[in-house]
């Protein structure tokens, strides 16, 4: 479904991803950690081409991602992204916000895109927010919108940049409980995360990074109980601890 | 005597409200013509394309950099020396909007310029193309830095027409001018001419601080 073949991006002199192959299967709940820093969001922001890399193939649903001749348009539309900050359209409100790309990408009539983006908000709980505005949300529902923005256009494949960063510790689980949904429904998931309850929980595989390279993966079990390197288990001291 | 002059100042008011409407006249073109380069030209100042930027960069140095009764002239004396030829009207036009273009292309840059990066990712990664997410998520939340100047541009561009007297065209400054030397009462001629002008910008005006408040809530 996703494949990274060889590769390599650099932002001038810094490798950001160095050398990176990786295969992730229909149906994979993917969770991707790492420290600041090691390349975490450049990874899944090139599985959509919000980044460029400059070595190497990415290959979505056998559309090579990165060539010149890809239909942006169709590929983006088949993946859902989730960001840190939400990014939200504040000039709209939550229908609009969920309503724009069925309508403006897929040129669906307004009133059905109207009930797909409805059965959306209520697959995330927040039918009754339809017409406020993103700055009248909490960050826990304004992440839950982005989701909905995501899964309206029928995503096979959804990636989640630190989802519940930005979040007060108790927004957290409104939002995880909803991706935890998600992966009932066999979504093919990668979720840049630290959230160590939910990767044990749904992950199927874990994958650690460091300076641009994947230094370890493995299952939750795996990885998080016995670490293989020592950055890795360094690393997860850090997040236990904090 | 003075009296004698004022009677005689409304006896040719037909003149100055030509003169207005010749003023009003390039005032709206320009005001349209220069608002919809401006913006093309903007977006191209905003874009990620180096050489659209540093072009339309170069053109905006050029029109701020230089005084714009020097730009008329060389639309007015140096084009057809090429073989473009323009009447007067043509070219006050022309020389307009190359003037305004430029200052509302930086007002629009400056808009667009302030909308955080993420708006324009998320509308990337919802598949919208570059059109769509300008004209759908961006500009229409950069109007708010945007409008407030833009219409505050209005204003200088309305005054600035007067400059194209200098080309021969009967607005209002000129039909200043040329009353003076019939009349010579000044102060008298220039008040009413202020005062015309005053007229079509002071609306202009309110609505640039009713929308500074607006736009700042
Ligand atoms: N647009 C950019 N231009 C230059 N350098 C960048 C850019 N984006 C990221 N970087 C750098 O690339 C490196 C990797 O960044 P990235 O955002 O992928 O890390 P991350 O693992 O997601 O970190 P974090 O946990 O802090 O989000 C960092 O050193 C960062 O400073
Ligand atoms: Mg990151």
């Amino acid at each position: 479904m996703i494949e990274f073949k060889n590769v390599n991006k650099w932002f001038d002199k810094l490798h950001v991803l160095n050398d990176i192959n990786l295969k992730i299967p229909k149906g994979e709940v993917l969770v991707i950690c790492g420290p600041s820093g090691s390349g975490k969001s450049t990874l899944i922001r090139c599985i959509n081409r919000l980044e460029k890399i400059q070595q190497g193939q990415i290959i979505v649903n056998d559309t090579p991602v990165h060539d010149k001749s890809t239909n942006l348009t169709k590929l983006r539309a088949e993946i859902g992204f989730v960001f840190q900050q939400f990014h939200l359209y504040p000039h709209m409100t939550v229908l609009q916000n969920v309503m724009l790309a069925p309508v403006n990408v897929k040129k669906i009539a307004k009133t059905k895109a109207e009930k797909i983006a409805l059965e959306k908000l209520e697959q995330v709980g927040l039918t009754e927010k339809s017409g406020a505005y993103p700055a009248q949300l909490s960050g826990g529902q304004q992440q839950r919108v982005a989701i909905a923005r995501g899964l309206v256009m029928s995503p096979e494949i959804m990636l989640f940049d630190e989802p519940t960063s930005a979040l007060d510790p108790e927004m957290i689980g409104e939002v995880l409980d909803v991706m935890v949904n998600l992966v009932s429904e066999g979504m093919t998931m990668c979720v840049v995360t630290h959230e160590m309850g939910f990767a044990k929980k749904v992950a199927d595989r874990v994958l650690f990074m460091d300076e641009g390279k994947i230094v370890e993966t493995g299952t939750p079990g795996e990885f998080f109980d016995n670490p293989q390197t020592d950055r890795a288990s360094e690393f997860i001291s850090k997040i236990l601890t904090h | 005597m003075i009296s004698f002059y004022f009677g005689r100042l409304m006896e040719i008011f037909p003149f100055f409200l030509k003169g207005l409407w010749m003023t009003s006249k390039i005032g709206f073109i320009s005001l349209v013509t220069c608002t919809l380069i401006g913006f093309i030209l903007g977006i191209f100042r905003s874009s990620d394309s180096t050489i659209l930027k540093r072009m339309v960069g170069v053109y905006v140095a050029f029109v701020r950099g230089t005084p714009f009764v020097v730009q008329i002239f060389i639309v007015f004396f140096i084009l057809p020396e090429w073989g473009v030829q323009l009447e007067a009207f043509s070219a006050a036009l022309l020389a307009m909007a190359i003037m305004g273009s430029a200052f509302i292309c930086e007002i629009v840059a400056g808009g667009i310029n302030s909308i955080p990066k993420g708006q324009w990712e998320a509308a990337t990664s919802a598949g919208l193309n570059r059109i769509q997410q300008l004209r759908l998520v961006i500009i229409p939340q950069a109007m708010k830095v945007i409008l407030p100047p833009l219409v505050g541009q209005y204003v200088l561009l309305i005054k600035d027409t007067s400059v194209v007297s200098v080309i021969g065209i009967m607005e209002l400054t000129r039909v200043g001018w040329v009353t003076v030397v019939r009349i010579p009462e000044g102060l008298m001629v220039f008040t009413l001419v202020g005062f015309l002008y005053f007229i079509i910008s002071y609306p202009l005006i309110l609505l640039s601080n009713y929308l500074e408040k607006k736009m700042a809530v």
